[in-house]
């Protein structure tokens, strides 16, 4: 239950959250102060610093856009995100898009049981047919990136994947979905650990 | 001692000789350093009063939002201490030591901070007074969240050492976990909810529920007597409400407001006329602005809280002072530390806009708010705004379905994620 928080003290990874151009101020680049009520939960710049809630820096817009449009419709149910994504649509999506997808995205700082990502390696040969050896994805197919995101969000969206609770009736998921019903919950965790592990 | 006073010293001395002096008066907390304008203003600077949720955020973002902008942070205390997740110090599941963090990410930000009270405000020669000095500002920002209004309570006033409020995150809140502890398995614990406005609104019944969990795990023939000023639960009532079928040992009497209490013979008096016995009382007390805003003239009509600007935050009596967090009024938002952190980003754009001769944006908080039922399970409210005619307005509210560990799991992702936003 007792968590370990880290804070971060150097500004580094922070000033991620006013990526400045060479002339306009960190608040002139479009999207940015829109994107500010992102970091209370996805932390500064989108760079999420704890397990569950997801990095969205460097996300591809493809996947912001649908991500805001289906929580907003409720096809993807989230009590936190729906009303948030109905901000973000009110605030101009391609914006907030935009800013995030410019940011440089660090992998997880959250740390993984290595036993669990070495299992979870095994465990990927199906994953790597869509998502890559890398992890990375394919943009042009609508695959996302895994590698390096937060373990808590992965290992819960496999599980909603499998029980059905992400975006019921998307054929965009439809694969993924078939696929998890025959993993053990065990499996996904490891699963969780090595992708998020991924650099 | 004098190492660490050395360090400190060098790491948050400026380049001025009143910015070093600022430094050393900081460290030493030593009123005499503080005489006349005892760090004179070389550039544009920014004081916040307060570094709290609402504060130590705007502290950090007009740093982020323009670095020649200096800001000075005026907050008496050494640590920051979370009052989210702090309720659940009292049921064990959590120490204060894992909500209590340094303020060494905004000093790395360039943010000083000068650890004393502001003691008033002058906003016509814009200044803040400090012990027998003052720092001269082109912005000030007020953040000093919510005072007890004592005097609403017979007898509170001369028993605060021992009638516990542990509504602000800290001693208050380590000393009512251990009278909770020491107190016999049979006795029992008066929880009041004050009348609103209060900081937090879900946050009494949060409590609650984890003196109840902690009563029924720990001490089963105790009872919790929860006895409410206000009509009904203010916040998340129907999913609390269900929380508490799984709490035999709580009592809820709506509209039973506390209006004496008397230590000496370990009793309540509501406003009916009935007495309470109680074995450990928690009395939070009806609250107010902090007492700078009320000294400064920062608050309306109601004595209580400050109208603000929706857009700037500037306050609606004096020019070049913002206002942020539980001290506000006016906007559909709760008094809840998520929006506390969203005005403090909020103000600090503006801020910086209005330094720099530009018009701020208009932007809009969101507020995300779990309450923890026991010891692994939460539930939550979240609300989206928007701004309209140069006004705050809610686009939606959304409640969880229920209660469950993963709504616990994401309370812990949000606090990780705000305290970082916050002071990382």
């Amino acid at each position: 239950m007792r968590t370990t928080i880290r804070l971060v003290a150097g500004s580094l990874s922070l000033m991620t959250g006013f990526a400045a151009g060479a002339s306009a101020g960190p608040l002139d680049v479009p999207g940015a102060t829109k994107a500010l009520a992102c970091s209370a939960c996805h932390g500064p710049g989108g760079q999420s610093p704890s397990s569950t809630i997801p990095i969205i820096a460097g996300l591809a817009p493809w996947y912001f856009k649908k991500a805001v449009e289906d929580y907003a419709t409720g096809r993807r149910p989230s009590p936190e995100m729906e009303p948030y994504a109905k901000y973000v649509r009110e605030a101009g999506v391609d914006d907030v898009a935009a800013y995030f997808a410019a940011q440089s995205r660090q992998p997880t700082a959250v740390a993984v049981d290595a036993a669990a990502a070495a299992r979870g390696r095994v465990a990927s040969q199906q994953c790597v047919v869509c998502h890559g050896e890398s992890g990375r994805g394919d943009p042009a197919r609508s695959i996302p990136d895994l590698s390096g995101q937060a373990p808590g969000y992965l290992r819960n969206q496999m599980l909603l994947f499998k029980a059905d609770r992400r975006s019921p009736g998307d054929q965009a998921v439809k694969t993924v979905k078939e696929l998890m019903k025959s993993v053990p919950d065990d499996t996904i965790a490891d699963l969780a650990a090595y992708y998020s592990s991924l650099r | 001692m004098t190492r660490l006073t050395r360090r400190e010293f060098l790491r948050t001395s400026g380049r001025s000789a009143g910015l070093g002096l600022l430094a050393a008066a900081g460290v030493a907390g030593c009123a005499p350093a503080l005489k006349g304008d005892f760090a004179p203003k070389t550039g544009r600077r920014v004081v916040v009063i307060g570094g709290g949720w609402g504060g130590a955020t705007a502290a950090k973002y007009v740093r982020l939002g323009d670095p020649s902008i200096e800001v000075v942070l005026l907050e008496p205390n050494r640590r920051f201490v979370s009052c989210p997740f702090s309720n659940l110090v009292l049921s064990g599941v959590r120490s204060i030591d894992s909500l209590t963090f340094g303020y060494g990410g905004l000093r790395g930000h360039g943010v000083r901070i000068l650890h004393a009270s502001a003691s008033a405000v002058e906003p016509d020669a814009r200044r803040v007074r400090v012990g027998e000095g003052y720092l001269q500002y082109d912005r000030l920002i007020v953040s000093p969240g919510v005072e007890f209004q004592w005097e609403q309570v017979d007898g509170l006033a001369a028993a605060r050492d021992r009638v516990l409020h542990a509504w602000k995150a800290g001693p208050q809140t380590v000393d009512l976990a251990r009278q909770l502890e020491a107190m016999p398995d049979g006795g029992v614990f008066v929880l009041t909810v004050p009348p609103v406005a209060y900081r937090c609104p879900p946050g009494p019944y949060e409590r609650a529920c984890q003196v109840a969990f902690y009563l029924k795990t720990k001490k089963p023939r105790s009872k919790l007597l929860v006895l409410d000023a206000n009509a009904n639960v203010v916040s998340k009532a129907g999913l609390f409400r269900a929380a508490w079928k799984d709490y035999p040992n709580l009592e809820y009497r709506a509209s039973n407001k506390v209006v004496k209490v008397d230590p000496s013979t370990r009793e309540v008096t509501t406003e009916l006329g009935d007495r309470v016995k109680y074995d450990v009382v928690n009395l939070i007390p009806p609250q107010r602005a902090g007492t700078i805003a009320v000294q400064a003239d920062l608050v309306g009509a109601d004595k209580r809280w400050c109208e603000v600007n929706h857009l700037t935050y500037e306050s609606a009596k004096h020019a070049n002072v913002h206002v942020v967090g539980d001290s506000t009024i006016g906007l559909p938002v709760p008094k809840s530390g998520n929006i506390a952190n969203a005005m403090g980003k909020i103000c600090a754009v503006a801020v910086v806009h209005l330094l720099n001769g530009k018009e701020p944006p208009p932007m809009a908080p969101g507020n995300t708010c779990y309450s923890w039922v026991n010891d692994r399970e939460a539930i939550a409210v979240v609300n989206a705004y928007k701004v309209e005619g140069g006004k705050v307005v809610q686009i939606e509210q959304k409640l969880t379905p229920g209660q469950s560990a993963e709504w616990a799991q994401n309370a812990v992702g949000w606090a990780t994620g705000i305290w970082q936003d916050i002071l990382g």
